[in-house]
Order: C-alpha cells, then structure tokens, then sequence
C-alpha cells in the first residue's frame, strides 16, 4: 500500500500577514507551515534537506478536509467540514497546535450525513466580517468580533465554489453553474450571470460548474467548466474570452492589471484584459486548486494543487522553488 | 822489496843447500821447525813492539837514503867509503824489515785461523739453538691441540647433577671420590647414563615387540571382520522384501547419509539443518535430497587431499598460460588452428572456474494443494558461492499466461527477503577470481547457466559473507562457516518461502480467474454488493518497457516505487465506450505490499493521473484506501473490484447519457476539487459518499 500523502491535494493555502510563513491545508486535514524565510533566504550553513519541507505538520482531530484558509492580523481561520476554526498566529508556528482560539459551526442540516463542507472564505476589507462559501448552496455572513451569525445569502442551487467580494459587492461562484452578484449590506442578490448559457464561454464536456469568480472595479472574472472569461460588472456580458488549454479553471484573480488563472491545466497563466497571455508558469499539480499571492512585505505566489507539490515565485515570472507537503 | 825478495829466496837457497846433507830424511822438520819457531816467536813478540820497530826501521832507511843519495852527489871518495858502509847498514835494514814482514804475516794467519775457527763455533752453536726453538714451538702446539681436544661425552646430555647424587647406586656415584674430583665425577655421570639408556633401549624393544603383537591381533580382527561382509550383505540383501513390505526407508537413509558426507561443508550443513527439518515438519512439507554423480564427488574429495590449494596453483598457472598464449600468437602464422585452441582453453578455463561440486542438494517445499518447489543448491568449488536453481511442479496444469509466470518465472524467489535479487555473486572476492582466471565477463554473465546466488541460499549454508567484508579484504581467505546462521537460516526460509509460495499459489489462481475475465468473489461481506457495469476483458503480463512507457506509470517510477522485478500486468475494463488501462505492479512479497496501480481511462480523450484529477482520485482509492479490512488473501481482486465500481462512479457521474447513474448517492460531486463519491457506506442498501 502506498503512502496516502503521494496522493496529497492541497485544497487551501494562505500566507501570514508577516508574510514569514505559508500555511495549506489539505484533504488528509493536515494544516502544513511553510517557513518561507528559510526557503527563501536560505543560510547555506543550516541548510538541511527538509528545507523545503513543512517546518510544522498539524493534523486536526476532526478528520476532515482543510477546504478553506484565510488569515487576519491576529487569526489563522481554516474552514473544515461543518466548522470554521480560528488560531492565534503564535500558535500555529508552534510546533504543537493546541485547541483553536475558536470556532464557529456553520448552521447545517440535522442530518450527521449530511456535511457541510465551507470551500471558501472571504474576509471583508476591515476584516470584521467574515464570508464562508459552503457546501450546503450558501453563504454565511459571521461576524468575526462574537462569531454571531449575521446573514445568509440563500440563492445558489449547488454547493459554492468560490466567494469574493469588492466595493460592498459580493460574487459567489457555483457548481450550479450560476455567477451570483450580492449587495454585501443588505444581502440580497441583484444579478447573475449564467456562462454555460453563453455559448462563446460553454464548455459542455467540462461541465456548468464555475470554479473561481473575482470582482474588480468594473469587472468580473469568472471560469469553471466553462472558459474563463472577463465580464463587464454593468452589462454582465463577456468581454472577453480566453482561450487557455485547461480542462476547468479554479482559481482566477485580479491583480495588478492581470488576471490570474489556473485549474486542471499545465499551466498557471497571467492573462492581460484583451485576452493575450503575458505570463506561463508551469505548476507541479495535475490541478491547481490555490493559488496565494503577497506584494508586501515581499512579492510572493504559492501555488498549490492536487499534488505534493507547492510552487513557490518570488517575481510571478518563473518558479524559483518547490514545497513538499510530505 | 824486489831485492828483498830475490834475498829471501837466496837465503832459503842457501838454506836448503846448507841443510842438504844433514837432513836428507827430514828437510821438512827443518822447515817446519823454523815456521814453527817463527809462529812461537811472532806470538811471543808483541805485535805493537814489532809495529813501532818497523817504524823505525823504515826511517833509518830513509836517512840512509837520503845520506846515500847525499853522498852520490859529492861523488868522492871518502864519500865512496861511507857509501859503502851505508849501503851495508841499508841492506841489514832491510834484512831485519824482512824479517818484521814475515812475523806479521804469520801473525795475521794465526789471527784469521782463529777467527775462523771461532766462527765456526758460533754457527754450529747457532744452530743448535735453531732446533731447539722448532722443537719448543712443535711441542707448544701439541700441546694446544690437546687443551683444544674436544671428548665426545660432552655432547651427551647428563642427568642434572642433583638427580645424578639422588638416583644414582652408591656404586656408581661413589661420592666420596666424585665430589672432589671433576674428572672422577664426569666418569660416573657417563657410566649412570650408559647403564640408564641401556635399560630405556630394552624397555624400547619390548613395547615395540607387544605392539607388533597387538598389531597382528587386529589384522587378524580385520581380517576376521572382513569375511563378516559379504555376509552382512547377504543379510541386507534378505531384508530387502520385508523393508519394502513394510515401507521402511532405511536403505535409502543409509545411502543419503554415504552421499551426505561426500558433500562440501556448506552444502553439508544445509543438508544437515534441512533434513532435520523435514523429520520435524514431516515430509509433506519439505523433503530434502542428494543428487549427482557421487564417483565424481568422491574422487574430487581425494584430489582435494592432494592439493588444497587450487586456487592458488591456478593463478600460477594462469600467469604460465598468459605466456604460452603469447608464444602462441607468434606461431599463430603457422598454425591457423593456434586460435581455435586458445579460445576452447579459454572456454575449459571458464568450465573450470565456473565448476559446480558434482553434488547438489535438494530441497523441496510443498504447500498443501500439492504445489511444490523444488530447490537445486550447488556449490561453486571455486568461486566458494552456492547459487540455487529451481523447478515448480504443480498438481494440476495452469491455464493463464501471466498466472504460469507467477509460479514459473524467475519472481517467485525474487526479494524473498528484501533487496535479494540474486543477481550478482554476494562474495566479494568473485570478481577477483574471474579475473585472475582471465575471465572478462561479470559474474552476472553466467547467472543463467548456473543459477541464482541468493543470498539467503549462503546464509542457508552458513556462509556469511557481510562478516568477511567488513574484515579487512584478504581475498582467498577462507571463509568460516557459522552454523548456527544456518540453522537460524533454514528455518525462517522455510517459513517464509512456504508463505511465499502459498501466497503465490493463491495469486496464481487470482490471476487464472482473472485471465479468464472472472473477478473471484471475495468470501464474506462484499465491500461493494452492487451491480457493476464494467468488466475485466482483458488481463495480462507485459514487460517492463511498456510499462515505463506508459505516461501513466511515471509517477510511481520516479518515485522509485516500482522496479523492472516486479511482476507487472495490464488489465482493460471496459464498459461500453468507455476503456480503463490499468497497469498492474505487483511487488514480488506480494500480498504483504499491495498491487500498484497506474490507471489511463480512453474515453472522450486519453486521461491519466499526470492530467486527470478523477482519475488520480481513482488510484488514490485503490492505492491507498486500505482502510481497516484485514482480508490481505484477495487483496488483487479486492482492489480490482474496487476499480470497477470506482469507474462506474466516475463515468455514472459525469452526466453523460451513455451511463444512466444507477447507484446511490448523496451528491455526485463535493467541494472545490469536485470529487466524486468513491466510498461506500453500508447504510440501508448501501450508498456512496466523498468522504
């Protein structure tokens, strides 16, 4: 028999607000610490051949996967199956971790069945409010202050794939196939977009399922089983459609004009707005479920996936370096 | 002087005429009396006197001389008168010179005979002394030699001088002689030990007469005994029949137990140690035997007396070849056969060094459905290796392919212990051997031809060869053999090639039914009651080349997880359109490590693990799902099961309409990576989930 961690999937990922270490959860529930300083600006004299393996492994009790990470200044939040967990940063690089600081139990169905996996987590800007995409069709508005409740965005018919928001909008993406568009003060949706109806964007031998959605200031971008595409925010029309070479697209985000993508494809591509390709970054994982990315204090893109296998750039150019989560 | 002279003789003229007529008789008295009165008178006369008178004379002379010539000269005649009268007085001068001159001539003769005569006296003593020094000298020396004379009884070696007082007869010792005299005492140590070696020597004949006594009596025994053989034969001969009614194998034992001690002491103790065995576990279990050409065996034994050394004198003889190969190559223009001739030396050469004890023991292990193993040690005399060579009888033919293989093929020994491939000598000094033997090719060359030199095969026999390594590497050096190691050897051996062969054996018949497309039910609770769609078409084994080349096996290789010694296999499932590779690796301690599978699904394209997420799911449950069930005896048909109902699941899910979801299920994908509900939950009728 093999050992299962060959077979790792590194569902989540998230850097520290220091930027000193990259913490990715997988399905084995295993939350790993990368310590980026020493993979990075490694002291030849200390250099051992687990550099670039976790500094720490945790495995939570629960069993369950590590769907989902986010971090604020004073909290680690991993997203599991029917729970939400925080810890305080000074124990997560602890080589033991100890019980979380808390946890919130995402409002589920009766049935023990029945889980509720959270696959996504979106921090609002002032970081008092937590978005949790999960596996029941919603998406649950905490607060992170008490841990209350504070909404339910009901809508979706599949379980969510994908949350971002921007601007007091928010977009969720589904496996039912629909891009939903929030108000994130009142909670209601007020539009959404449909690409497997589009036939310029469908794909049907992939499937509906959008994997990844982001809104920017005038756009969104979304992609899935159907092409990834930039639709305009007013018009909900897609502008543009790009022609990548993947088999469903599960990450895609803005970032400094660019729009990232990656998915089921060799590759982790940086797309301007006119559809050209300006960057290939090849990637160890078969599919890249999580791709990070840092600018202060230092520039840094982890990307992460079904493999053992963390790519690690420094410049969003080239891969300097692989992890191994095992 | 003239005138002297011619006076000298006119006076013995006148002599001899003066003493004519008185002595007629006796002139010579006259003579003589004269000399002798003139020797008395000159020794009377002392010499000086005569000296000084002489003297004188002459100057007398001289004056008269002068006055002469003086006179002469006046020429007168008174001058004539005294010139006369000078002339007289001159003359007598003279005259009485004369007689001065011959006194002093016998003077010097009596001087010189006295000389002489004295010499002589001298020369005579002289000599004397001469011979009275060789004399004292060749006595010396006799002298020397006799301190320097060595006697023989120094050489005896004599009782101490304690044991002599102690042991010794008064008689003999005679102390009070012998403490005073060294001599004395030297005598009778010698006597005591000549009257002691006497008594040894006696005593000597008489145990050498009884032994030739006692050594008649057992000649005569032998020979007694000697006619006892035939009819002890005669009595063997005649319990043949009742042995055979009776089932009984003592003849056979006997002649295992003559064969066994021809054996070489490795092959020695395995026989030893194995045979215990099989009297302990019984013989449906493992029965050990000896063949080959016993003859052989016993005239390479005495040969072994001759010359232990083989090795040794073979180097010396290789060197001796090199240079008769070379004489050879220069006289290879005139023979063409020359090289024909090298090369079949160069062949013996290799027969020789490669040459097997012409015994071999045989070992064969059986599982209780009759499959058998039967295992070939023989031991290489020179190379000091066992490599072993095996068959497989079954009870029943076998129909698969790829299941014959399971037992026939090479595998079935291969890493019955890990890392032991059999594949290159376990000695480190073979190398060294062939070498010096002029041998180029590695021992791997030769494997198959003379069998595998596993290592548990040395360890079986004793040989420890990991001890020698790390000695210092004395190459030639006898290696000792460890008994125990071969007990403790053959035992786990057993145990483990019976494990081995029993799991093969059951292998063999998974794969039987898997060639023949039947998936054997597992006994008990199924892990998957359901209807599976899919189905084994097809099941064989393929080589390695293929299996690396698929894109599908990379992973596993480079993870080093599989090995060209693996035993590899292709199974297609198909189910309709769809068509599952999956190539199979089974590791040769099979089923302790489960199979790995490396899956490629053609089916709206080609996917595998490299770009397929569902299909590296698939193998993740295959691979790794092991889960609690204990149930290892079916572990291949228990995971090919699981492949079938995972690519029901896969393709049911997928949403095409060629394959209407019948099963199960809370939802047919979940979470981010949309993972597809592999596991089965025994809930109700059963039902799939994700996790």
């Amino acid at each position: 028999m093999l050992d299962k961690i060959l077979y790792n999937t590194v569902l989540s990922q998230t850097l520290s607000p220091c930027g000193k270490y990259l913490i990715a959860g997988n399905i084995y529930s295993q939350i790993a610490v990368f310590d980026l300083d020493r993979v990075l600006n490694p002291v030849v004299e200390l250099l051992t051949t687990d550099y670039n393996k976790p500094k720490y492994t945790h495995t939570l009790e629960s069993g369950r996967q590590v769907c989902s990470l986010a971090s604020t200044e004073k909290f680690l939040i991993a997203g599991t199956v029917n729970e939400i967990f925080g810890w305080d940063w000074k124990n997560v690089v602890s080589s033991k971790l100890s019980k979380p600081s808390w946890a919130i139990r995402v409002p589920s169905q009766s049935s023990s069945l029945e889980q509720t996996d959270v696959n996504s987590l979106w921090l609002s800007e002032n970081e008092t409010k937590l978005y949790a995409g999960c596996g029941d069709n919603n998406v649950y508005v905490f607060n992170l202050e008490d841990g209350s409740l504070v909404s339910t965005l009901k809508g979706h018919k599949d379980f969510i794939h994908a949350v971002h928001g921007h601007n007091q909008q928010l977009v969720t993406a589904s496996e039912d196939g629909f891009v939903m568009l929030w108000d994130a003060r009142t909670g209601k949706s007020h539009n959404k977009v449909q690409p497997h109806a589009n036939s310029k964007v469908a794909r049907p031998d992939v499937g509906k399922w959008v994997g990844s959605a982001a809104i920017g200031d005038d756009w969104i971008v979304c992609g899935g089983g159907p092409r990834l595409a930039l639709w305009h925010l007013r018009f909900l029309d897609a502008v543009t459609v790009f022609d990548l070479p993947d088999h469903g697209i599960h990450v895609s985000f803005f970032h400094d004009d660019c729009v990232f993508a990656a998915g089921a494809a060799k590759h982790l591509y940086q797309l301007n707005y006119s559809g050209e390709i300006k960057v290939e970054l090849p990637v160890s994982a078969t599919t890249v479920y999580s791709a990070v990315l840092k600018t202060t204090p230092n520039k840094i893109l982890a990307i992460a996936g079904s493999s053992p296998e963390i790519d690690l750039c420094t410049t969003f150019n080239y891969r300097d370096q692989v992890l191994h989560f095992r | 002087m003239g005138k002297e002279d011619v006076s000298a003789k006119k006076r013995r003229k006148i002599n001899t005429s003066t003493t004519s007529e008185t002595s007629k008789q006796v002139p010579v008295d006259v003579y003589k009396r004269v000399v002798e009165f003139e020797e008395s008178e000159a020794q009377l006369r002392p010499a000086e006197k005569d000296a000084a008178f002489f003297k004188k004379i002459c100057q007398d002379i001289r004056l008269l001389f002068a006055e002469i010539a003086e006179l002469k000269a006046k020429d007168t005649e008174e001058a004539r008168e005294k010139l006369n009268a000078k002339r007289i007085e001159a003359s007598l001068n003279l005259v009485a010179l004369k007689k001065l001159n011959r006194l002093e001539k016998v003077r010097t003769r009596a001087g010189r005979d006295a000389l002489h005569k004295e010499k002589q006296r001298v020369d005579s003593t002289h000599l004397l002394l001469q011979n009275l020094l060789y004399e004292a000298d060749h006595l010396n020396k006799e002298v020397t030699k006799c301190l320097q004379f060595k006697s023989k009884d120094e050489e005896i070696e004599l009782v101490p001088l304690e044991d002599f007082y102690k042991d010794a007869p008064a008689e003999i010792s005679r102390p009070e002689l012998t403490k005073n005299d060294e001599h004395q005492l030297q005598l009778a140590r010698l006597e005591w030990e000549l009257r002691q070696r006497r008594e040894l020597s006696s005593a000597c004949n008489e145990l050498v007469s009884s032994k030739e006594r006692v050594a008649a009596a057992i000649a005569a025994a032998r020979s007694r005994l000697d006619a006892l053989v035939p009819h002890l034969r005669d009595v063997l001969k005649s319990t043949k029949p009742l042995q055979e009614c009776l089932a009984l194998r003592l003849d056979d034992k006997r002649d295992e137990a003559k064969a066994a001690s021809l054996l070489p002491s490795p092959l020695f103790l395995l026989f030893a140690n194995a045979s215990a065995y099989s009297d302990a576990l019984g013989a449906k279990t493992i029965t050990v035997g000896i063949s080959g050409d016993e003859d052989e065996a016993r005239r390479l034994e005495q040969l072994n007396n001759v010359d232990s050394d083989l090795v040794a004198s073979n180097d010396s003889d290789s060197d001796q070849e090199n240079n008769d190969d070379d004489q050879r190559e220069k006289k290879k223009r005139h023979h063409r056969n020359a090289k024909i001739s090298k090369e079949e030396k160069a062949e013996a050469k290799k027969k020789e060094v490669l040459k097997k004890h012409p015994l071999s023991v045989q070992v064969s292990v059986k599982v209780q459905d009759g499959t058998a193993l039967n295992l070939i040690f023989s031991y290489l005399l020179h190379l000091k290796i066992i490599v072993v060579k095996f068959t497989v009888s079954l009870p029943k033919p076998i129909t698969g392919v790829s299941a014959a293989d399971v037992l026939n093929g090479h595998c079935i020994l291969n890493e019955l212990y890990p890392g032991d491939t059999g594949s290159d000598s376990p000695h480190p000094a073979t190398s060294y051997l062939l070498n010096a033997a002029g041998i180029t090719e590695d021992f791997q060359h030769f494997i198959s031809e003379l069998g595998k030199p596993y290592i548990w095969a040395q360890r079986m026999c004793g040989l420890d060869f990991m001890a020698t390594i790390t000695e210092d590497q004395k190459f030639n050096k006898n290696i000792h053999l460890c008994p125990s190691l071969s007990v403790s050897t053959v035992e786990n051996f057993i145990l483990t090639l019976k494990k081995r062969l029993k799991s093969r054996v059951e292998l063999m018949k998974e794969l039987q039914d898997l060639e023949s497309g039947k998936i054997l039910p597992v006994k008990g609770d199924s892990p998957c009651p359901v209807r599976l769609s899919g189905s084994l078409t097809q099941w064989q084994s393929v080589g390695w080349p293929e299996y690396s080349q698929s894109p599908s096996t990379a992973f596993l290789i480079s993870e080093g997880l599989v090995n060209p010694n693996d035993m590899l296999y292709r199974a297609i499932i198909t189910r309709q359109s769809a068509k599952l590779v999956a190539l199979v690796a089974l590791r040769s301690d099979y089923p302790k490590k489960a199979p790995m599978f490396s899956l490629t699904l053609h089916w709206n394209g080609t996917h595998h693990a490299g770009i397929n997420n569902d299909i590296r799911d698939i193998e993740r449950v295959i691979n790794t799902d092991w889960g609690s069930e204990d149930n290892k005896q079916y572990t291949l048909s228990i995971q090919i099961m699981k492949l079938l109902t995972c690519l029901d699941i896969l393709l049911e899910t997928s949403g095409s309409s060629e394959f209407p979801p019948d099963k199960v299920m809370f939802c047919p994908v979940r979470g981010r990576n949309r993972v597809k509900p592999y596991k089965f939950l025994k809930q109700g009728t059963g039902v799939f989930v994700q996790y």
